[in-house]
């Protein structure tokens, strides 16, 4: 075991932190700088619900490595939106009711987001392509593909 | 929908319900706040971690603790040694341990929990703790398991519970019988995968007495467990749930009582609070499935297409222990000759013991399997006698007037005819059934279609009761609080919606307390789709009770009697005086200055269903919910895949309260089914998941999706607020039987045991080439 510092910017904010070696991203987030948002469904990759970006790409926060992060851009669920402005695609989840359980909302927006990033106008197949490896046992999706359509739509107005 | 029904003519104008208004928990959830029980650890928790049994049935000789014990880091180790009241962690029959004792009876039973600061240092200890097995032969097929010489997992035999459905004579009705048509249908373990695992904590308090907090359905079945666990009295236990990230049936099992019941002996030993965390694997190992079912069907039908009789015997495997197994073959019991009216069945269904890991409470509760072998035989009847399928179920199935399997008589909220009109237009059957057999080549469509019936109310499964409490603070926010949970379904909100209503109130006064054993009284579990159904009529009474209560105290300050005052969104006023009214505010400030209490806390009791016990004859359920669903798929001939392209779905829901929740427990529910039919399988070997993680066992992902139509129908039931049936459970039922319905209507093969995965796909058309249907 080693232990690195890890600077890193989280949500805008610039962090430095001593990490081990086998911390994970996931952990950093939620234990060191108290980001709850990122949850922890399967902790081997495979749900997807930990996802955050890293520097505009989605990964799945249980598999990356925390020094991986190094120099990196973090934005997880928490820089998305506040209670007062809520980001178009929370409001359009709520709208559509494309938020049940809740459990995989902080990754499936934070996909979403991404995709809208780059894609201001997705089709529904490039929604579920970019939402693909999300596990949402809910909804059956349909409701998040609806949200995320008319969130595009919203933003593209503004 | 329905609107012959729909609207009584002296029905008042509903102003929210029957609306489309957002849920209440929405904002918390897409912010991703702090809500969930891993996000709200106390400082300083200990964290546990299980001990659980490598070897599938044997005896404990010996379980050495010493090594983990002396680990550094390790802070305290709990053995069945250490439980301070009674060693059981249950749903029904004590049957289970909370940490097994003397014996073990499937892989992943635990034995032992440690804890420590550091959770990687409990898991470390987790592999020094020193087990001596003896083993024992173990049975892994119900169907073997029921045989004479099996070997005995629970002292009173492998037969946690036999059940017994007797109607007419069905001798009789096979000697009237012109055809008599036999199969057998299986299903598999299905996993619920809530996306959060479970998780719970647990906080000594001065006084002796702890705080449980956790991901649970159930906050008194889980005080009651805990009580129990601790030989504390109920009152010293409280339980609060925490937001809980999907359940599907298993956190209102054992599971909570499990972790909380392990973390509180902790708690209590240590003094300190005490968290344990599933993994993955450990929930999908440790809480309970969807039962796998054998049913054998036999009917009897005339030339006509008349079902004259009935038979079936439907085995199921509950696992090492029994959990809500004997409730699940009772639905399954009463539901096992599909949506049918046939004077004369008999049934039989058994809750057998295996050394598999646990099956209990998930999603329909019985009602998949029923469904899917009754949906199934009725296609193989119609094919036998030489009559469309379609035309085959309206001539048997129940309308109003008809007798179910237990005698009990279809009223006029029967709306399955509409439900079954609807899905043939809006799939546009017609042309497709027919276009379709027209196909060559590698890849063939195929339409199929399934129908169903669903007993609301607890029925069978136990008594029918939800209290609840409201108040009404300074400020005007009324206070909503239920020990009903809310697990993703936006079923609570749907119970302040009807408040509201009744209080002619707007939505935004209204706030809903967390669930907890401290303020809530007992709201009975949180299952069987009842929260809107039973919790609804609460809600309902209960405001109607303040309402009225605020309704005397603007009549006082009116000048007026009670019997005149009107309200209209939180204004009230004399019938003949409208210009004079005060406001809601104005009404809860003078009775807060008069030291008027604004609160009422009421329970209400569903009717008791009664029925013999010995034939099963007699009123099982208050109401029912109906359902039609068609699908459409895509057979690859060469690789066996089968996709499904549409689902049409139409269920008589009574009346929606809220249109768009009851969409999403339709798409939701539809998408669990179609996983169901055609890719969702936990296989166990010899005792052992093969796939306890999310890799190898496969849940729908957005790639899966068909698209799906929902319809809502509404022939108002009784039981109900305004008529509500139930909803959330039904639509996980049709999928199954439909898909395979359609698969043979593509490719001309019957499969008698779901999923339908590729191997089975492939096989079953080999077969048919090998062995051409006649």
């Amino acid at each position: 075991m080693s232990r690195h510092l890890l600077k890193f910017n989280v949500n805008g904010k610039d962090h430095a932190l001593v990490v081990e070696s086998h911390e994970r991203l996931l952990d950093v987030l939620r234990d060191r700088l108290g980001l709850k948002g990122t949850k922890e469904g399967c902790s081997t990759g495979d749900c997807g619900i930990c996802a955050v970006l890293m520097d505009g790409k989605l990964v799945n926060s249980c598999l990356v490595i925390a020094i991986q992060a190094r120099n990196k851009k973090i934005t997880t669920i928490e820089a998305i939106g506040t209670s007062e402005q809520l980001h178009p695609l929370q409001r359009e989840f709520i709208k559509w009711n494309a938020s049940q359980c809740g459990f995989c909302i902080p990754a499936m927006i934070l996909a979403s987001k991404n995709l809208l990033d780059h894609k201001p106008s997705p089709t529904d197949e490039e929604i579920k392509q970019a939402t693909r490896g999300i596990i949402c046992r809910c909804t059956g999706y349909h409701s998040m593909i609806n949200a995320v359509r008319a969130a595009a739509l919203e933003m593209k107005k503004q | 929908m329905a609107e012959k029904h729909g609207t009584r003519p002296d029905a008042p104008q509903l102003v929210l319900v029957g609306k489309s208004v957002e849920r209440l928990d929405s904002v918390d959830k897409v912010l991703g706040k702090p809500i969930y029980t891993m996000d709200i650890l106390p400082e300083n928790c200990l964290y546990l971690k299980v001990v659980r049994s490598t070897h599938v049935h044997s005896l404990l000789k010996s379980v050495d603790v010493s090594k983990a014990r002396n680990y550094p880091g390790v802070v305290q180790v709990i053995t069945a040694a250490d439980v301070p009241g009674i060693n059981e962690s249950t749903a029904l029959l004590p049957d289970k341990p909370l940490l097994a004792s003397d014996k073990v009876r499937f892989v992943g039973e635990p034995i032992a929990a440690i804890a420590s600061y550091d959770p990687v240092i409990a898991e470390e200890a987790v592999d020094l703790v020193k087990i001596e097995y003896e083993d024992l032969r173990a049975v892994f097929s119900p169907l073997d398991a029921i045989e004479s010489d099996a070997p005995k997992i629970h002292a009173n035999g492998n037969i946690a519970k036999h059940l017994k459905l007797r109607k007419g004579n069905v001798e009789e009705g096979f000697k009237q019988a012109d055809y008599v048509v036999e199969g057998t249908y299986k299903t598999q373990f299905q996993e619920p995968v809530p996306l959060e695992p479970e998780a719970g904590f647990v906080v000594p308090e001065p006084d002796g007495s702890v705080t449980c907090v956790g991901s649970m359905q159930s906050p008194f079945h889980v005080q009651t467990g805990i009580a129990k666990i601790l030989s504390l009295p109920p009152q010293q236990v409280r339980v609060i749930q925490a937001a809980t990230g999907g359940a599907f049936g298993p956190k209102s099992d054992e599971m909570p009582v499990d972790i909380l019941g392990m973390a509180a002996i902790v708690a209590l030993k240590t003094g300190k609070p005490t968290a344990l965390a599933y993994t993955r694997e450990e929930s999908m190992i440790g809480h309970t499935k969807r039962h796998p079912f054998v049913i054998k069907l036999k009917a009897g039908v005339k030339k006509n297409g008349r079902l004259t009789a009935w038979e079936a015997r439907l085995i199921a495997d509950t696992g090492a222990y029994a959990s809500l197994g004997p409730l699940v073959i009772t639905r399954a019991l009463f539901h096992a000759t599909g949506p049918y009216e046939i004077p004369n069945v008999k049934s039989d269904s058994y809750c057998v013991y295996t050394n598999n890991t646990m099956a209990g409470s998930f999603r329909g509760f019985g009602g998949p399997q029923s469904h899917f072998a009754a949906e199934s035989h009725v296609e193989e009847i119609a094919k036998r006698i030489g009559m469309d399928p379609l035309k085959f179920r309206r001539l048997n199935m129940l309308r109003p007037g008809c007798l179910t399997a237990t005698s009990q008589l279809i009223d006029e909220s029967c709306g399955l005819e509409e439900c079954i009109e609807k899905v043939l237009e809006a799939s546009d059957w017609h042309t497709k059934r027919n276009e379709y057999t027209k196909q060559t080549g590698t890849i063939r469509k195929g339409i199929g279609i399934a129908i169903m019936y669903h007993g609301n109310s607890l029925g069978p499964e136990g008594n029918d009761y939800v209290a609840v409490h409201m108040k009404i603070d300074k400020d005007g926010t009324i206070r909503f609080r239920t020990a009903l949970t809310e697990y993703g379904t936006g079923a609570t909100s749907g119970l302040l919606q009807i408040a509201a209503e009744v209080m002619h109130l707007p939505l935004r006064y209204f706030k809903l307390d967390p669930p907890d054993t401290d303020y809530c009284n007992d709201a009975g579990p949180t299952v069987a789709s009842r929260t809107i159904s039973v919790g609804g009529r609460a809600s309902q009474m209960v405001a109607g009770k303040l309402h009225q209560r605020l309704k005397e105290i603007a009549a006082r300050m009116l000048g007026c009697i009670v019997d005149e005052i009107e309200s209209t969104n939180g204004s009230y006023y004399a019938r003949e005086r409208p210009e004079h009214s005060v406001s809601y505010l104005d009404v809860v400030k003078s009775a807060y200055e008069q030291g008027l209490e604004l609160k009422v806390d009421d329970t209400f009791t569903a009717p008791k269903c009664e029925y013999d016990p010995e034939t099963s004859q007699g009123t099982t359920y208050l109401q029912y919910t109906y359902g039609a669903v068609t699908a459409e798929v895509e057979v690859d001939t060469e690789t066996g895949k089968v996709q499904v392209d549409k689902i049409v779905a139409a269920y008589d829901i009574g009346k929606a309260i809220n249109p768009l929740s009851v969409e999403g427990q339709i798409e939701g529910g539809t998408v669990q089914g179609v996983g169901y039919g055609i890719m969702e399988e936990l296989i166990h070997k010899d005792g052992v998941v093969l796939n306890p993680n999310l890799a190898d066992y496969y849940v729908p992902t957005s790639m899966d999706v068909p698209e799906i139509k929902s319809i809502l129908v509404e022939y108002p039931g009784h039981l109900g607020p305004y008529g509500a049936k139930v909803i959330g459970e039904p639509p996980i039922v049709l999928p199954a039987p439909a898909i395979v319905n359609a698969i043979d209507h593509a490719v001309g093969v019957r499969l008698s045991e779901i999923p339908a995965t590729p191997d089975r796909v492939l096989l079953a058309l080999k077969n048919m080439i090998a062995q051409p249907r006649s």
